[in-house]
């Protein structure tokens, strides 16, 4: 081992999902010993960073060595023996394992037999000198989160590594389990590891970082460099990048907006959210007391980097989550115990964050899918023609330019594109008076996405509320009348147009400047 | 997207391939397997009276198939319908006793009604863990079935053990003949009219109401389903129950038709092949028809197999254990064969 050798050190290294380009031509040198911070937006690459580097991902080129010693790409085993471990974001123990079990199932040890109690005696050391708090004997799945990364860090610490990386580590924290993530990473660092760590929010990465490394479209945009070195403001600009809205977008744009948003403003909110409060799950924390309020004609963005609380947002509006504390009044009406049928047949319309299992059933025919929401407003054994609906669906994906060859083909048949203009058809009807859309362009193309943000300005301009979920800013300000910041389940900022890039960055963020109160 | 003759075709081809494997078996056992298939066929439909007796067992054996057809649209599986069957043969049994001494037009319908709710009965507890707790219903349906047989055990040596019984198999009293929709043949109009009544209505109900389309949606995806709105308690729910429901018919059917009485243990197999039933048919109305009735034609054959090729009739069993094999074999592969369809388009 070469004494001044970077511990990780990638060389142009870029990595191809299909068409997409995850990382391209990344080159840099994390050096021995230090807290590393990488960061970056959602599909940044960050992700995707961490596995190469631990030998999950095999990168289309590029060369990555460890403490100067070159190392097979896309082999764990290699990443392992070299002294690379990662944490996922989403942890990867077995639940219902004990504390022992799993560790001694991390150690993938020699087949010999073991005692429980045998078991027990070696990790509890393990774990103590780690200062984990842990019952060897319990379950994964019975322990609080801290503990349970806790056991994850001890397992990754069974083979002696050299580097450790952790995908966002503090994404399932609270403030106070994240205090002692942070002491933990810097007794580590004393011990010696080079701890690399994946992070979005700022004030975090300036708490914890020795150098840092940003990531943006896959490319690495700066650093390594010193964290001392580097603002808020700064680097805020770095993760976000300039401004610049999708010029195909921009020339959609109809003259009316926020003109034809005040002639609605005097009636009813479409959506009131008082205090909404519900509980953490495993896709991100829970709402912290969320207030909302959309006037009909209004498009209300809703920013925030993935896995702030925006799932819980929309099930919650949807009626699907267990809510806790607050209200929900949907076009003044106290919707809060009211099932999800019960609120769309008063105009809740949602497109949903997973178009293909929240959205289509992908192996039932286009008609199907298409009514299912009419149907379940009926009695069950309302009588139906099947050959009727095909028509009225026929005609109702004409309107909306779904290119297909019958309303009889599976859902799963269709592109993208084309299956959320399916959902479209069936959400954006003369009965919404609140639409959902949920990441509603992931994963389209300009012409599609183009379509969908017309669609949802139609429907704002006919006097719908409309609601929009997104990371990507440029779109959202864009479309938006107003943009609120969701951050750890509470909303961080509240803005109007002109947007400022870097004000709503930092709400993302939770760095020190606050938006503009409405 | 697959057509209707397609799916005839390849059920056919599958059941062939398993006559062909159960005769390969036999023949290395050291039995004639063409004496042995052929005096299937003739036990089944070529022998004068055989195809009637196709139709006795042809015809609970579609009851209870479309009720476990229901089920799997909506994507639960039943494979408690031996359990429903049993209760429902238990309420028809108890609706007769109770009802013992009224006109006939008035018990007939209440003993199948009774056979209906007993069935229903028990698909409601599974129903309920299910949808109130996530409790497979794999386990308990099957678990149920076990727990209805040791009742049909108690209810035929105690509350309604036929007191001139001889104490070799334990079963109530022989139903008064005025109260039989069948003699012992099983087949008569009544039961064969049923039948054609379930049928269509099970075909109305699937092909032209809401409730059809929405359960088929909600046993693919029932994800979507709930973000459009849907209860899953009353798709669900509504699901078991008829499932249930019919399979008590099946039972009642069997109760006041060909046996007249209820029996500890009897037809123990009937809920395993009406579970065949549907899946041979790939869930169509017709299709459950047509191998109720190849079904219910082995049980026929069962009867002959000891005289004609001299092998036991639980051979019958090994015929419907292979087919079981080839068809769930078959969903494996097409359900692979599918989903590379999704991933690629």
């Amino acid at each position: 081992m070469t004494s001044n050798a970077p511990a990780l050190e990638c060389r142009d290294v870029t990595v191809r999902y299909g068409d997409v380009t995850a990382l391209s031509g990344v080159t840099a040198a994390f050096a021995q010993g230090l807290i590393h911070a990488v960061v970056g937006q959602n599909g940044a690459g960050k992700t995707t960073f961490a596995r190469v580097a631990a030998g999950l991902v095999q990168p289309a080129e590029g060369e990555v060595a460890i403490h100067g010693q070159p190392i097979r790409t896309g082999q764990v085993a290699a990443a392992r023996a070299a002294g690379v471990e990662l944490v996922h974001q989403s942890f990867a123990l077995p639940p219902s394992f004990t504390v022992s079990e799993a560790m001694e199932f991390g150690a993938s040890g020699k087949g010999s037999l073991f005692s429980r109690r045998g078991l027990r005696r070696r990790w509890r050391q393990h774990l103590s000198d780690l200062q984990v708090i842990a019952d060897p004997a319990q379950r994964i799945r019975d322990l609080p989160v801290e503990s349970q990364q806790g056991v994850e860090i001890a397992r990754a610490l069974i083979t002696q590594a050299r580097v450790l990386i952790l995908d966002e580590p503090t994404a399932v924290l609270t403030p106070l389990g994240i205090e002692t993530l942070f002491a933990r990473v810097r007794r580590l660092k004393a011990s010696g590891v080079t701890v690399i760590l994946i992070l979005h929010k700022i004030r975090e990465v300036l708490a914890i970082a020795d150098t840092l490394s940003v990531l943006r479209a896959g490319c690495l945009v700066d650093g390594p460099r010193p964290a001392a070195a580097i603002d808020e403001a700064e680097l805020t600009r770095l993760i976000v990048g300039a401004a610049g809205p999708a010029p195909g977008i921009q020339a959609a744009r109809p003259e009316a907006g926020p003109a034809s948003a005040a002639s609605f403003s005097t009636q009813t909110p479409a959506l009131e959210l008082h205090a909404l409060h519900t509980g953490a799950d495993s896709e991100g924390p829970g709402l912290e007391g969320v207030d909302l309020r959309i006037a009909p004609g209004e498009i209300l963005g809703i920013a925030g980097v993935e896995g702030n609380g925006q799932k819980a947002l929309v099930r919650a509006i949807a009626g699907l989550a267990t809510v806790q504390g607050g209200r929900i009044l949907l076009g003044g009406q106290d919707v809060g115990r009211r099932p999800l049928g019960a609120r769309r047949a008063a105009g809740l319309r949602i497109i949903p964050f997973e178009r293909n299992t929240e959205g289509l059933s992908l192996s039932s025919s286009l008609w199907e899918n298409w009514s299912a929401g009419g149907l379940l407003q009926r009695s069950l054994l309302s009588p139906v023609r099947p050959d009727r609906l095909r028509r009225d669906c026929k005609s109702a994906l004409d309107e909306w330019n779904v290119r297909y060859h019958s309303p009889a083909q599976p859902a799963g048949s269709l592109s993208g594109g084309n299956a959320q203009k399916v959902i479209l058809a069936r959400e954006i009807d003369p009965g919404a008076r609140l639409i959902i859309a949920a990441q509603p362009t992931r994963g389209l193309d300009i012409g599609a996405t183009s379509f969908v943000w017309q669609a949802l300005r139609a429907a704002r301009d006919r006097g719908a509320a409309v609601l929009v979920i997104s990371s990507d800013l440029d779109e959202l300000f864009d479309i938006s009348d107003r943009v609120a910041v969701m951050l750890s389940g509470r909303i961080s900022g509240r803005f109007s147009p002109p947007y400022s890039l870097n004000a709503v960055g930092a709400a993302m963020t939770g760095a020190a400047t606050q938006g503009e109160a409405l | 997207m697959i057509t209707p003759l397609a799916t005839v075709a390849r059920s056919l081809v599958f059941v062939c391939l398993a006559l062909a494997l159960c005769a390969a078996l036999m023949q290395g056992l050291g039995y004639n397997a063409l004496l042995v298939l052929t005096s299937v066929a003739e036990g089944a439909f070529l022998r004068s009276g055989a195809f009637e007796n196709s139709l006795r067992w042809g015809v609970p054996l579609f009851l209870t198939a479309t009720g476990v057809s229901i089920a799997f649209r909506a994507g639960f599986f039943n494979i408690g319908a031996q359990g429903q069957f049993y209760l429902g043969a238990i309420f028809a049994a108890t609706a007769a006793q109770g009802l013992n001494g009224g006109p006939a037009f008035l018990v007939i319908p209440a003993i199948l009604c009774a056979g209906m709710m007993g069935g229903a009965l028990w698909a409601l507890w599974p129903a309920l863990m299910k949808l109130g707790s996530g409790t497979d219903e794999v386990i308990t349906t099957l678990m149920g079935n076990f727990i209805a047989g040791l009742l049909l055990v108690w209810v035929t040596s105690g509350p309604l053990k036929d007191p001139a019984g001889s104490g070799q198999q334990a079963s109530s009293p022989v139903l008064p003949p005025a109260y039989r929709i069948s003699d012992s043949s099983g087949v008569s109009p009544m039961t064969l009219g049923l039948a054609l009544v379930v049928g269509v209505a099970i075909w109305l109900l699937v092909n032209r109401t809401a409730f059809g389309v929405l359960s088929g949606l909600a046993g693919r995806n029932g994800t979507m389903v709930r973000w459009q709105g849907a209860s899953s308690w009353r798709i669900g729910l509504s699901s078991f129950l008829l499932s249930g429901a019919l399979a008590g018919l099946a039972g009642a059917v069997e109760f006041a038709g060909p046996t007249g009485r209820i029996a500890s243990g009897f037809l123990p197999g009937h809920g395993f092949t009406a579970t065949l039933v549907a899946l041979v048919a790939n869930f169509s109305i017709l299709g459950m028809a047509a191998a109720a009735l190849f079904f219910g034609g082995l049980a026929a054959a069962a009867l002959y197999l000891p005289i004609m090729a001299g092998l036991p009739a639980a051979a019958i069993e090994v015929i419907n254990a292979s087919i079981a094999l080839v068809i769930t074999a078959r969903a494996r592969v097409l359900d692979r064969l599918t989903g590379r369809k999704e991933t690629s388009s």
